[in-house]
């Protein structure tokens, strides 16, 4: 058991990276709730801390909901630009925030058409999708570069 | 491969299948207002020593199959329920083997939320006991970098469960994030033939943050219970009452402890480096040792690859009791001091490989000595002659895979 252990213990740091997708200029993500939501435009700071599972209610109260996009780049950009961690240090922050019974998880849509369908019938959930996925009946609260 | 280890295997499986089956259910019955996720370790744990078992005091029970499942293998699976916008109940239910060697699950939380005020929220009913840095994650072993949190500095503290309420406060403070989280409750953990009993218990925890770098400050005290009905615990007191020691008798199994926790803890993770250090401390007043540990970990990114590093060491800072016992039950004394005391000093070698998502493996080597006077983290295999692996130096081998869904 232990030489076969010692093998798989250095054949792993081996079996690299496959990872890094490397971030194209792409279009920015913008931050949205449906149109007829009271959500106010938001600053980077309060995003960070909603979509860090820190508040779950604006400062005067209003309770907001958050969806997640499918695991992919889209997601992975979202987090890198709002919150500075990457896709591993997002996962390990939210598993902990969740199962430690600190925070709920994010409602994961299957697409953008889910996001903006959901985002139409409920007032307090917010999202996020690149800007040229937005139409007219979603309201911008803050736009990422 | 044993038939016990047959079964085990076999049992896991199946709940992991009961496991992936949820969600799906829950997803078809297309109830948006409960949420189901969970997580789950199978890891498998052998040493260079035929004489021992690597065990978590506390947390498994020295294993009987070889590799040994039971220190880390656990499935847990949780379900929230949003009432309103202001306020849910979730449970979390885990299964694993526990300090009496039964799998039955357990509730793990149980509780009542209602937001009080942005950033403020409260929490009634089951918790988990928040002593150290990562106590509350525990056993989301996705959430930690290593195949286990070190157990010089966790297996200070064996509770698991706080039944009673809390309140999570985050605010920004200048630049800093600040989360403050007041608690108090009771909790109960077996071990075998025999129990510990948190009875009113406080503390605090702080955790500072900003950017990359987050420090965590933490303070319980409690009031506690250790009834111990092991033959030797019973033989070394009665052999004490014997020799007219009743008082230290009565410091060995009983109810009426106090304790208390501290912990400080440090994370840098940038993305590329990950360093986590924490410092805790353990004080009782009877029944279990004073003692301390710490860890220094450091991990470095490599795409999906983490190689880490962890140095760690638990002391013995005050014995159960103090005693000059009759030379003929001296042997008996310090066997059972031995028994009862942790301290060893550790270095590991390890790596993490995020391999999709949502799963992670981790194989590591732990290279530990254990005190003269102390079994560490280990369990000798035959009870007799038992006291020799005290001061031994021993490899451990851990191989883990944990899943998040």
């Amino acid at each position: 058991m232990p030489p076969l252990f010692l093998a798989i213990l250095l054949a792993l740091p081996l079996s690299l990276s496959a990872a890094g997708a490397c971030a194209q200029a792409e279009t920015p993500i913008v931050v949205v709730a449906g149109e007829g939501s009271a959500i106010p435009a938001l600053s980077k700071e309060q995003a960070e801390q909603l979509y860090l599972g820190r508040a779950s209610t604006l400062l005067g109260g209003t309770p907001v909901s958050l969806a997640d996009l499918p695991p992919g780049a889209t997601r992975d950009r979202f987090y890198a630009g709002l919150t500075g961690k990457n896709p591993s240090q997002i996962r390990a922050h939210w598993s902990r925030m969740v199962f430690t019974g600190r925070a709920l998880p994010p409602r994961e849509v299957a697409d953008a058409e889910q996001l903006r369908s959901l985002l139409a019938a409920d007032p307090n959930l917010i999202g996020y999708l690149p800007a040229a996925a937005a139409n007219d009946h979603l309201k911008i609260l803050l736009r990422l570069p | 491969m044993s038939i016990d280890l047959l079964r085990r295997v076999g049992r896991f499986v199946l709940l992991a299948m009961l496991a992936i089956a949820l969600p799906t259910f829950a997803a078809q019955a297309n109830a948006p207002l409960v949420q189901v996720s969970g997580f789950a370790t199978l890891g498998a744990v052998t040493t260079d020593r035929d004489d021992v078992w690597f065990t978590r005091y506390g947390v498994n029970y020295p294993g009987d199959s070889d590799p040994d499942f039971s220190p880390d293998s656990l499935l847990g699976l949780q379900a929230s329920l949003r009432l309103s916008a202001y306020n849910d109940i979730t449970v979390q239910a885990l299964v694993r083997e526990d300090g009496e060697e039964s799998y039955d699950p357990r509730v793990t939380l149980a509780f009542f939320r209602q937001t009080l005020a942005s950033g403020l929220s409260m929490r009634l009913g089951r918790l988990r006991v928040p002593f150290f840095m990562l106590s509350d994650s525990l056993h989301v072993n996705y959430a930690n970098p290593w195949v286990r949190p070190p157990v010089e500095v966790y297996g200070l503290n064996p509770f698991n469960d706080l039944d009673g309420v809390d309140l999570v406060y985050h605010t920004r403070l200048g630049a800093l994030d600040a989360e403050l989280h007041p608690y108090f409750g009771r909790g109960r953990v077996p071990f075998p033939m025999g129990s510990a009993r948190l009875k009113a218990t406080w503390g605090m925890n702080v955790a500072l943050s900003r950017g990359d770098f987050s420090l965590h400050l933490g303070h319980g005290d409690g009031r506690f219970a250790m009834e111990r009905g092991d033959p030797q615990t019973r033989a070394v007191i009665a052999a004490l009452v014997r020799a007219g020691l009743p008082g230290v008798a009565a410091d060995l199994s009983g109810t009426d402890g106090t304790t208390s926790f501290d912990s400080v803890g440090v994370q840098w993770d940038d993305g590329a480096w990950q360093v986590v250090s924490e410092y805790a401390r353990r004080r009782v007043n009877r029944y279990a040792t004073s003692s301390s540990g710490w860890y220094v970990s450091v991990g470095r990114r490599f795409g999906p690859v983490t190689p880490y590093a962890v140095v760690a060491r638990q002391r013995l800072d005050e014995q159960i009791a103090e005693a000059a016992v009759p030379r003929g039950l001296q042997p008996a004394w310090d066997a059972f001091l031995t028994s009862r005391n942790n301290a060893q000093r550790s270095f590991t070698l390890g790596t993490r490989w995020d391999v999709t998502s949502f799963a992670a493996m981790k194989a590591e080597v732990t290279h530990a000595r254990l005190d003269d006077d102390s079994w560490g983290s280990y369990f000798p295999r035959a009870m007799r002659g038992g006291a020799a692996i005290a001061g031994k130096r021993m490899n451990t081998f851990s191989l883990s895979l944990d899943l998040t869904f």
